[in-house]
Formats: structure tokens, sequence, C-alpha cells
């Protein structure tokens, strides 16, 4: 036997040995033929990576448990993850690719708002189901009918707000948003603000990554609110309303709730409390499992857009099993639509907004020290 | 003369027949780079022929692109009122900056731009009752010619191809005229083209309405291709790749620009096959090409052939 022969049987007996200790413990099923492809598209750098790179670790360990449970009839799935650079123009190169290039039966993300939009457009006319990680954006994508959401609508965040506003008797409210994601949620919450008996004694913009917002807090801390609603996806703000001294609750929107926004807040990290989903340091009974399961793959706790990617490869292996692999397009997308227990949340993906997401899916939780508890109120609908 | 002949015959077969043999994302680059191609085309005027550094090209081809998406999303109107809403916006506004700010030069030149570009991109971000902010304009419709729905990458590349080639036929029209004379002469010493009575703020104002009016059409044929468009398209990161492309191509020329507006395009795209280390990577190569070829790669190519024509003559006799 020659010295590449030799090496070439060392190889495969290490690969099969590698193989044998990345599987998970436990009796699998095991899945056989041809993989079903599934098309993914997420933010991994970028001004989105803080939201693609949760998701893409969500979409690798579904793919993972669907296959360890038997794939979609015994069918493994194949989940191809691509990064659009947080770029919508790269995000529709991807969707090409996936869908004409790679031939997958469903898409998956992006991440962005921006992006959805865009990827929808090929989607939408080639009848692919698609199910992004963002709320519904713009009016034309409730044409979309094969597009579902699996965050919910800025509506519904704005909603969650003062939901608590409410609760805690807070009736003057001040607010720091940035001009982008904070930017659509204010223009959903000021509509709603009357209806709630609420007041906006000051409401003040900065800009997407602006790092230093004290002047905007220090006018929200003059105008003496109740409460103050924090609507951005950066720690800056936190910073910043603990430097001025502001004593009021503290509410944030779910876009600041990930771990690496919580780690730069640094000691302003205490106090605040959110609207979310997953609590992975307290989670609900039935989030439990992916949360251990989360924390055993990545020694790391996950928070909403990891549940949000985990959820997305569940509901479409659902619909591919329900429809079958081979069904197409639409009738892919009438299986998607209808009533699905999320880990994220109750979704209906037959519902006007393509998410059906209630309000009472909302956990409350409260950041103390740079760790979450989950608090006990819930909105009851 | 027969042999040139024989190229541009090759080159224009093969560039006919390639959205037919090449896969839907491939033909999608093909048309990004159509579109790339005509922005970098004014930028690569100013660049390589008046030697002005332009970063605000983003504000000309977002301004293209809204007003392709707001004529014909919200006003319903046909699709060439957005190309010529957008080309009438972006040259007026080139005109009216331009003739204060291209009274600077070099660095501060730049600076104005940038400026420029930073203000447009803050005000696509603010007026969302106009530019629908970050949820940006959805649903643009695909443009159709008489009856034929130009849906698909590989139709809309023969289009998008077409105005491309109209426009390097202007530039090279414009660079070869006594036009591209004075201009060349005021890049080269202002002092020497002033002293022959050439209007050098006029010049460069009049180029600077070209570059915004290929930026434009670019922007609108970008709104009718992606059907989508939102601030995060129009931000200074767009001017740079778009000044990326004359610099990576070679500024002073034509076929340097699409050589530009192919690497911008295409090398992003391979390279993300390689994980998240791509964009690291691409800003290597970047660096790569501005020190190795610091004329562009056309600038590199000509080097080459220069260095082998010696050897080929030699060959004759």
């Amino acid at each position: 036997m020659s010295l590449s022969s030799i090496a070439k049987l060392a190889g495969v007996a290490a690969l099969v040995g590698l193989s044998a200790f990345a599987r998970p413990s436990g009796a699998l099923a095991q899945t056989s033929g041809e993989p079903i492809k599934v098309g993914a598209i997420v933010s991994a750098t970028g001004a989105g990576a803080g939201l693609g790179i949760p998701e893409r670790n969500g979409l690798l360990l579904a793919e993972k448990d669907i296959n360890a449970k038997g794939g979609i009839k015994g069918r493994p799935i194949k989940i191809i993850v691509e990064d659009d650079a947080s770029n919508p123009d790269t995000a529709l190169s991807k969707a090409n690719d996936l869908i004409f290039g790679q031939k997958v039966v469903a898409l998956l993300g992006p991440s962005l708002t921006a992006s959805t939009v865009a990827v929808g457009g090929v989607t939408h006319a080639n009848k692919i189901p698609q199910i992004a990680f963002t709320g519904i954006g713009p009016a034309v994508e409730r044409e979309r009918k094969c597009l579902a959401h699996v965050l919910p609508p800025q509506r519904l965040n704005a909603q969650a707000l003062l939901e608590y506003a409410k609760n805690i008797k807070a009736t003057k409210i001040g607010v720091l948003h940035d001009a982008g994601y904070g930017n659509v949620v204010m223009a959903e919450l000021r509509p709603l603000a009357d209806k709630y008996g609420v007041k906006l004694v000051a409401v003040e913009k900065f800009e997407i990554g602006a790092t230093d917002t004290t002047t905007q807090a220090a006018k929200v801390k003059a105008a003496q609110p109740d409460a103050v609603f924090i609507i951005a996806t950066s720690a800056t703000p936190f910073r910043n309303v603990k430097q001025v001294q502001i004593t009021q609750p503290v509410v944030a929107a779910i876009g600041s709730s990930s771990y690496e926004y919580v780690n730069a807040m640094g000691s302003a990290a205490d106090n605040i409390t959110i609207p979310e989903f997953v609590v992975g340091e307290d989670p609900l009974p039935h989030q439990k499992a992916f949360v251990d399961l989360y924390k055993q793959t990545y020694n790391a706790t996950p928070k909403n857009y990891e549940a949000a990617a985990w959820d997305a490869a569940h509901i479409i292996a659902q619909a591919i099993a329900k429809a079958g692999p081979d069904a197409g397009g639409e009738k892919l997308c009438e299986a998607l639509r209808g009533p699905y227990s999320g880990v994220l949340a109750n979704y209906d993906f037959s519902a006007d907004d393509m998410t059906g997401i209630p309000l009472s899916s909302f956990v409350y939780s409260k950041l103390v020290g740079g760790k979450y508890t989950r608090t006990p109120f819930r909105v009851t609908q | 003369m027969t042999s040139r002949l024989l190229w541009i015959v090759a080159a224009l077969v093969i560039w006919a027949a390639l959205p037919f043999f090449v896969p839907r994302n491939i033909a999608d680059l093909l048309v990004f780079t159509g579109i790339y191609t005509i922005a970098g085309l004014g930028i690569g005027l100013l660049l390589g022929h008046c030697g002005i550094v332009n970063l605000a090209q983003a504000t000309f081809y977002g301004l293209g692109a809204y007003s392709s998406a707001y004529c014909t999303v919200m006003l319903g109107l046909p699709s060439i009122a957005g190309f010529v809403v957008g080309a009438v916006i972006s040259m007026a506004l080139a005109y009216l900056i331009g003739r204060p700010i291209l009274r600077l030069t070099g660095y501060f030149l730049a600076l104005a731009t940038l400026a420029l570009g930073a203000i447009a991109s803050a005000l696509f971000f603010e007026w969302d009752w106009l530019t629908g902010g970050t949820l940006g304009i959805g649903g643009i419709p695909k443009l159709d010619l008489f009856g034929f729905v130009l849906d698909r990458p590989s139709r809309y590349y023969f289009f998008v191809w077409i105005v491309a080639f109209t426009c390097m036929a202007v530039a090279h029209n414009l660079v070869g005229s006594r036009t591209g004379l004075m201009l060349r002469s005021m890049r080269d010493s202002s002092t020497a083209a002033a002293s022959l009575s050439v209007d050098l703020q006029a010049l460069r104002t009049q180029v600077f309405v070209v570059c915004a009016l290929f930026g434009s059409l670019a922007g609108s044929l970008f709104a009718h291709h992606a059907s989508f468009v939102s601030t995060q398209s129009f931000t200074v990161d767009r001017s740079i790749s778009f000044l990326l492309i004359p610099v990576i191509g070679g500024a002073t020329s034509i076929p340097g620009i699409v050589a530009g507006a192919l690497f911008v395009t295409f090398l992003p795209e391979l390279l993300s096959k390689l994980g998240d280390i791509h964009q690291i990577l691409f800003g290597l190569a970047l660096v790569g090409v501005v020190v190795l070829l610091p004329d562009g790669l056309m600038g590199a190519y000509g080097r080459l052939q220069r260095r082998l024509a010696p050897r080929r003559s030699g060959h004759d006799h």
C-alpha cells in the first residue's frame, strides 16, 4: 500500500471518528435520499450583523435538529446560508443565485427590512415561499401572500411599549429613538399614544450609529416624563440616560435586546424593562427545550433572533412535509398559511399581516446588572 | 484595422450570447455591472479628465431611483416620466451646487462633495413622506418596451447595456472633442488653460452635470431592476463604491470603467463564498490593485502591451 493510500485511509477513519463524536447523544432517526434545499439570506456582516449572526446560529441548529428527528419525511433538509453584507442589492443577487442557481424550494430571511422587500420582489413573482426575519414593512408586502414574517409588525412593538406604560400608570412619556428602526416604530407609536391616554412630552431623535446622545437625553430629562422609551438598535442611548441621571423607569424596544448591545451598555444595563419574547435565563416552558439545546451547542444564551430563525426553519419544514417536497411554490405557500406555535411566539400566517403574532406573546423582562429576569407582567387579550 | 474590427465583432457576439449561457444570478450581476458602468462613467470623466474626486454620485443615483419609484408607484405615471424627472432634478441640482463648490480644488472639493453626499443621505432618511425612509418604496414595475416586459435579468441586461454603450459613446465623444482637450489642459495645468481663455468653472460645472445625469440614469435603471428602493442603497458607502470603479479600472479609459464595474460587482460575490472574512479580503484586493497597479487595470494592460510590442516588432523583422 502506497503512502498516499495510507494517508487517505487515515483521513477517512478520522472523518468517521469525528462524525461519530459530532452527533448529539440519544437515538437518531435516519435520513436518506436527496437533501431538500432551503435557501437562507442573513446579514452576517455589516450593520445588521448583530441580527444576522444569531439568526445564522438559529438556522444551523434547526437544520441539525430537523435532520436528527428524521428530516422531512425521511429526506434531510439542507439550509444554504448566504450573507447579504446588510446590503439589499447583494440580497437580491443572493436570492437569484439561491432560487435559480441552487434551485432551493423556499427562502428564509433576510435580516433587514430593505433586503426583505427587495428579495420579496423575486419570491413573489416566482411564487417561492419566503419567511423573513423582519416585521412586515411597506404596503407592497401586504400583497405578497407567499411572504411570512416571524417578527412582530412595528405597530405591535409600539403597542407592547404602551401597554407597559399603562401598567405602571405612566402618562407622560419621553422618547429617545434612532432615525432608522426607531423612526418606524415611532411612526406607529404617535397615533396610538392618545388611545392609551399617554402624552409624549419629549421625542428626541438621533442618527443610527451615533456615539453620543447626551444632548437628546438631557432634553428628555428636562421634560420630566414619568417613564422613558428607548427605541433603537444601539447601546449608546442607554449609557447616556444613566449619565444624565434619568431616574424614571426606562422601557426599551426589542431592537436593543441582543447580548451584543447589552454587553456594550456596561453598567448602564440595569433596571431596563424590555417587551420581548425569549428570556434565555428564565424561558417559558415551551421555550425550554430550544434554550437548553442552544446553550449546549453554542455555550451561550439565546435571545429573540436565534429563536425567530429556529422557528422559520421549522415552519418551512412543516409546510414542505404537509405539501410534499416536489409540490411546487404555490402549494407550499398554501401549506404555510395557518397557525403555528413557535418558540418565539404563536403565529398565524393566514392573518392580514402574514405574522399573526398576538400581543399576548410578548413577555416583559428586566435587565438587572447585565442579566435578564422575566417579570410576571403579560398582556392578556 | 481588420483585426480590430474582428475583435469588436467577437466582443459583440459574446456580449449578445452571454445572458443565454450564464445562470440567472450571473445575468443579474451583469445587469448591475451595466448599471455601475453608467454611474462610474460620470465619476471617471470627473476624475480622469478634470482631476475632481466626486463622493456624491450616490446622491444623483438616489435621485434617479426615487424619481422612478415615486412617479411609477405613487403617481402611476409611465416609467419614462421617472427617468426624465430624475435626470432633470439631478442636472439642476448638480448645476446649482456645482457652481459654488467647483471653485474649490483638491481635497477641499472632495470634502465638499462628501458633505453633499452625507446631506443627501440624511435627507433621504428624514423625508420619509417622500422616500419611504428605511422601509423604502416597493412594487416598482418592471420596464415595459412596447408590450415586451423586461422582467428577467437576461432581458433587462440588453436594455441596460444599450444605455451603457450609449453613455460610453457620449463620454468618448466628449473626451475626443475640443471640450475634452480643454478638460485635459485644465487638469494638467489650470493656470495655463485659464491663460488660453478656458472658462474653468463653467467647464467643470458642465462635466459635473453630465456626471449627475449618468448617476440619475443608473439610479432609475436600478429602481426598475430591484423593484424596490430604500435609503440603504444611497449612502456614502455607495458613492465610495462608484469612485472605486474608475480608480480600479483606470480613470482615463472607458473600457477601464467596465473593468472597474466588473471588479466591484463580481469580486465581492466570488469572495463571499469564503465566509465572513470576505469583506477583509475585498479590502485587501483593493489595496493590492491600488498599490500594484496605480494606473488601474487598463493602465496595467496598456503597459503589458507596450512591453510586448517591441518583441513582436522584433520578430516581424
